[in-house]
């Protein structure tokens, strides 16, 4: 029997031919009929290169040196170019990251849904509006009659994907390539989201191709799996095996670092155990329009920091967390409330008053490549905080930076590079470094671990706890990674919609989380473990939700 | 800067070229002309091109390419200085509008508006006919006419550079609005205003010699393309195309020149659209 699709000994370079820059080698498998296939791989891989390759829309100078991509038996080589405009989108349909920017922002979501249909096949537009709008419902959106005449602004993220998920199954395709659809979205959201695609797949007897650096949605929806490193495929095994003990020892370190659960750095009581930070009904109003009432992003937040505790914020996007940290950093002005830092109060500082406890206070960006100046040297930026406070010499800076830049285990070469040189982990890395510049007493750190590949995320966790332990840092952890919360917090406060749902030791919450919301919370972490009742679970989970518009 | 490199790029090559020949003209002007380019000599008047007059003379008699080669100098030293002012004194107040936010930059966006809604030609003459047909007016009438061009583009740079991150985290540094502006917003926000300032050093070209043209620029006998193209224009119905036709040509390779550059310049300044290996 032929398979769904079959890879053969596909390779893809790119550059010109005569100094050629091979980023494919040799990839081979099988997608068989209604199977779920897993393609992990680090930045880099080669993933995405492969997913366009399928599709036979390799960007810019890359193109096939050598191998077969067959649907059905039929080689992508031999089609014609109509042949594989009808192939894709009609056999086999892409999901990319980032379904906002996928849709088209001057049409109705409907007749975006319903021009695939009548691009694949002749149907009236009258049936096929009315096709989207079914799918649409079964997607798991609410009132989809209504929602069919949205515009892509006025949906949520987890919305659109959904929609780009309709898109790609109303031609009711053979093959869905999704690469990596969810990521960016809330935990929750993305559990949906997968949820929802698995088992629409099964059901209809799609097979699908999911491309991730999450092992997590590897363990809980995949048949199998392939381990890509450096435009190879290492290892291509059933999950179950993979997870009980991968074959390769690259595969065995992915797995170590996505396993790898350290405790927090012990907390250290400086003498007594006095109050750093303290925040008391904080509150931040955003007006939106002009009649509406304002916006309630931060609302009567209370907590309070030792020297030397780590706590962590968590929620979804839009819970406040970072506007908290944008308040307490001065990046924002509060528009009420009292904060304290070591026993002065700053709320109400004018910039001019608050500038000299800069340097006791220090921010982590949470995209480190947007939150470096792009002109700048690694030298300029980590020296930048010193430099402002003007009591160093050149030499001195330089001396001070090359110290940092060790603290961060970076090499030293690289103070003379810019930022668009350096790998995402090496950015994180540079905006830490930064930050502890001027030694501060407290930091935040904006989600540090998100959008890291899987072993970089370990390492910036390794990094935060010997920083945590070696300094002595009280820090303030915002994310929705919970995983790494457990590694790095003593303390949890859980957010939603800018107020405090539940807080605690972290130990504790995740042991017995009292609300029903960090219960939601806790349940959309996958774990990576072979779990044969939660796979069953799955496929009766997506229920219609109810979201709200962005 | 190898041979190579320059057969790569045809357009930077012409630009370049033009751009040398230019300032050839502007320093050599005394040794490359035949002729003093105001002495009228009323008995070779509107001779065709010959060997003594490559270009051939106009009304006065005067020699088509001494003139043509002197006004170079009047031509480009008022476009350069017009445009270099109107970008001194527009980056930094477009940095200024961009970054404060106040009732005073709206109101000099408005008086933006004010300048750039006039036909330029109008006001031009206007302006010319209250200062007096000097050239070094038409020159401030030009910078006038450039400064809300550049201040403009910087503006638009600034409002979108002021919210990204990394301006929050050099405030998180301790810089303040001076180091903010000057050393993160504004070496990022520079990119457009200097592609500008290579094409509007084109357009005031362009607007120079047609100021001089309807009249409102500089007088006879003062060598300026504009004004040559206008003084041939009542004798082109009577088949003497020399006198207008060659300034004309003049005006177009210098503006197409510096068109050139801009484009060039443009992609230069975009490290991503640099050839690989070549960033930095």
């Amino acid at each position: 029997m032929t398979a769904t699709l079959e890879v053969e000994r596909l390779g893809v370079s790119f550059g010109p031919s005569g100094a050629p820059r091979q980023v494919l080698h040799d990839v081979s498998f099988r997608l068989e009929h209604n199977e779920i296939l897993g393609i992990v791989g680090e930045t880099g891989a080669g993933k995405s290169v492969l997913a366009h390759a399928l599709v036979g829309l390799l960007p810019g100078d890359g193109r096939v040196t050598d191998g077969v991509v067959r649907f059905e038996g039929r080689a992508l080589a031999d089609m014609s170019q109509r042949e594989r405009q009808r192939l894709r989108g009609g056999t086999i349909s892409l999901i990319g990251t980032n379904a906002k920017a996928l849709l088209d922002p001057v049409a109705r979501v409907g007749t975006q849904i319903a021009r695939v249909l009548r691009t694949h096949r002749p149907c009236p537009a009258r049936q096929a509006w009315r096709q989207a709008v079914e799918l649409l419902g079964q997607v798991g959106i609410v009132d989809p009659a209504a929602r069919a005449r949205a515009y892509p602004h006025e949906l949520s993220g987890g919305m659109a994907q959904r929609v780009v998920i309709a898109m790609a199954l109303i031609t009711r395709p053979g093959i869905i390539l999704a690469d990596d659809a969810t990521l960016g979205l809330d935990a929750t959201v993305q559990v949906q989201v997968l949820d929802l695609l698995v088992q629409r797949s099964r059901m209809l007897g799609v097979s699908v191709i999911l491309i991730t650096h999450d092992l997590g949605i590897v363990a809980h929806y995949c048949d199998r799996v392939a381990i890509m490193r450096a435009g190879r495929i290492e290892e291509l095994r059933p999950v179950q095996g993979f997870l009980g003990r991968p074959d390769t020892p690259y595969s065995e370190s992915l797995l170590a670092a996505a396993r790898a659960r350290p405790v927090p750095a012990e907390q250290r009581h400086a003498g007594k155990a006095d109050k750093l930070l303290v925040v008391e009904n904080l509150l931040k109003l955003f007006q939106v329009g002009g009649t509406q009432p304002p916006v309630r992003a931060v609302d009567d937040v209370s907590f309070s920091l030792e020297r030397g505790e780590t706590l962590a914020l968590v929620g979804e996007s839009g819970s406040g967390k970072t506007t908290i940290g944008q308040c307490l950093l001065r990046l924002l002005a509060p528009t009420g409330g009292s904060v304290r830092f070591d026993g002065q109060e700053i709320a109400g500082l004018s910039e001019a008053h608050f500038r000299p406890l800069r340097r006791r206070m220090q921010m982590v960006f949470q995209e480190p490549y947007v939150a470096l100046n792009p002109r700048w040297s690694v030298l300029d930026l980590v020296s930048e905080p010193l430099a402002l406070l003007g009591h160093h010499s050149r030499s001195q800076r330089l001396q001070r930076v090359e110290e940092l830049l060790e603290m961060v285990q970076l090499s030293r070469d690289l103070a003379r590079c810019y930022p668009h040189e350096l790998t995402a982990g090496e950015q994180k890395r540079i905006g830490i470094a930064r930050a502890l510049a001027t030694e501060p007493d407290f930091v935040v750190f904006d989600e540090p671990t998100t959008a890291l590949d899987i072993r970089v995320r370990a390492q910036i966790i390794d990094l935060i706890r010997s920083l945590q332990s070696r300094m002595g840092l009280s820090a303030l952890f915002i994310t929705h990674d919970l995983n790494s919360v457990r590694s790095l917090a003593h303390n949890v406060v859980v957010l939603n919609r800018g107020r405090i749902v539940e807080r605690g030791e972290t130990e504790a919450i995740f042991a017995s989380p009292q609300q029903r919301y960090t219960r939601t919370l806790l349940a959309a972490e996958l774990p990576i473990e072979w779990s044969a009742s939660r796979r069953a679970g799955a496929a009766t989970v997506a229920n219609p939700v109810s979201e709200h518009s962005a | 800067m190898t041979f190579r490199f320059w057969l790569r790029r045809p357009a930077a090559t012409l630009g370049a070229a033009l751009l040398l020949l230019q300032v050839i003209a502007i320093v050599f002007a005394g040794m490359l002309a035949p002729y003093s380019p105001t002495m009228a000599d009323p008995l070779h008047s509107l001779e065709p091109p010959s060997w003594q007059h490559p270009l051939g003379t106009d009304v006065s008699g005067m020699d088509v390419l001494s003139r043509i080669i002197f006004a170079t100098r009047i031509n480009l030293l008022v476009s350069i200085t017009a445009v270099a002012a109107a970008f001194l004194i527009g980056v930094p107040v477009g940095l200024l509008i961009g970054f404060y936010r106040t009732i005073a930059s709206t109101l000099v966006m408005r008086l933006f508006d004010f300048i750039q809604s006039f036909p330029v030609f109008v006001l031009g003459m206007a302006l010319v006919s209250v200062l007096g047909q000097e050239i070094w007016n038409v020159a401030l009438v030009l910078a006038i006419l450039f400064v809300p061009v550049f201040a403009r583009l910087v503006r638009a740079e600034v409002l979108s550079l002021r919210e990204r991150p990394f301006i929050s985290a050099a405030r998180c540094s301790g810089a303040g609005d001076i180091s903010v502006m000057f050393r993160h917003i504004l070496p990022n926000a520079m990119t457009p205003a200097l592609v500008q300032l290579s094409i509007s050093i084109g357009m005031a070209i362009l607007l120079t010699a047609g100021l001089s043209f309807i009249g409102a620029g500089v007088r006879m006998p003062t060598p300026e393309w504009g004004l040559m193209v206008s003084s041939g224009a009542q004798q082109l119905i009577l088949g003497v195309w020399w006198v207008s036709l060659f300034p004309g040509i003049a005006i177009v390779l210098a503006v197409l020149c510096f068109a050139l550059l801009g484009d060039q310049l443009r992609i230069f300044l975009d490290p991503t659209k640099r050839a690989p290996g070549k960033a930095r």
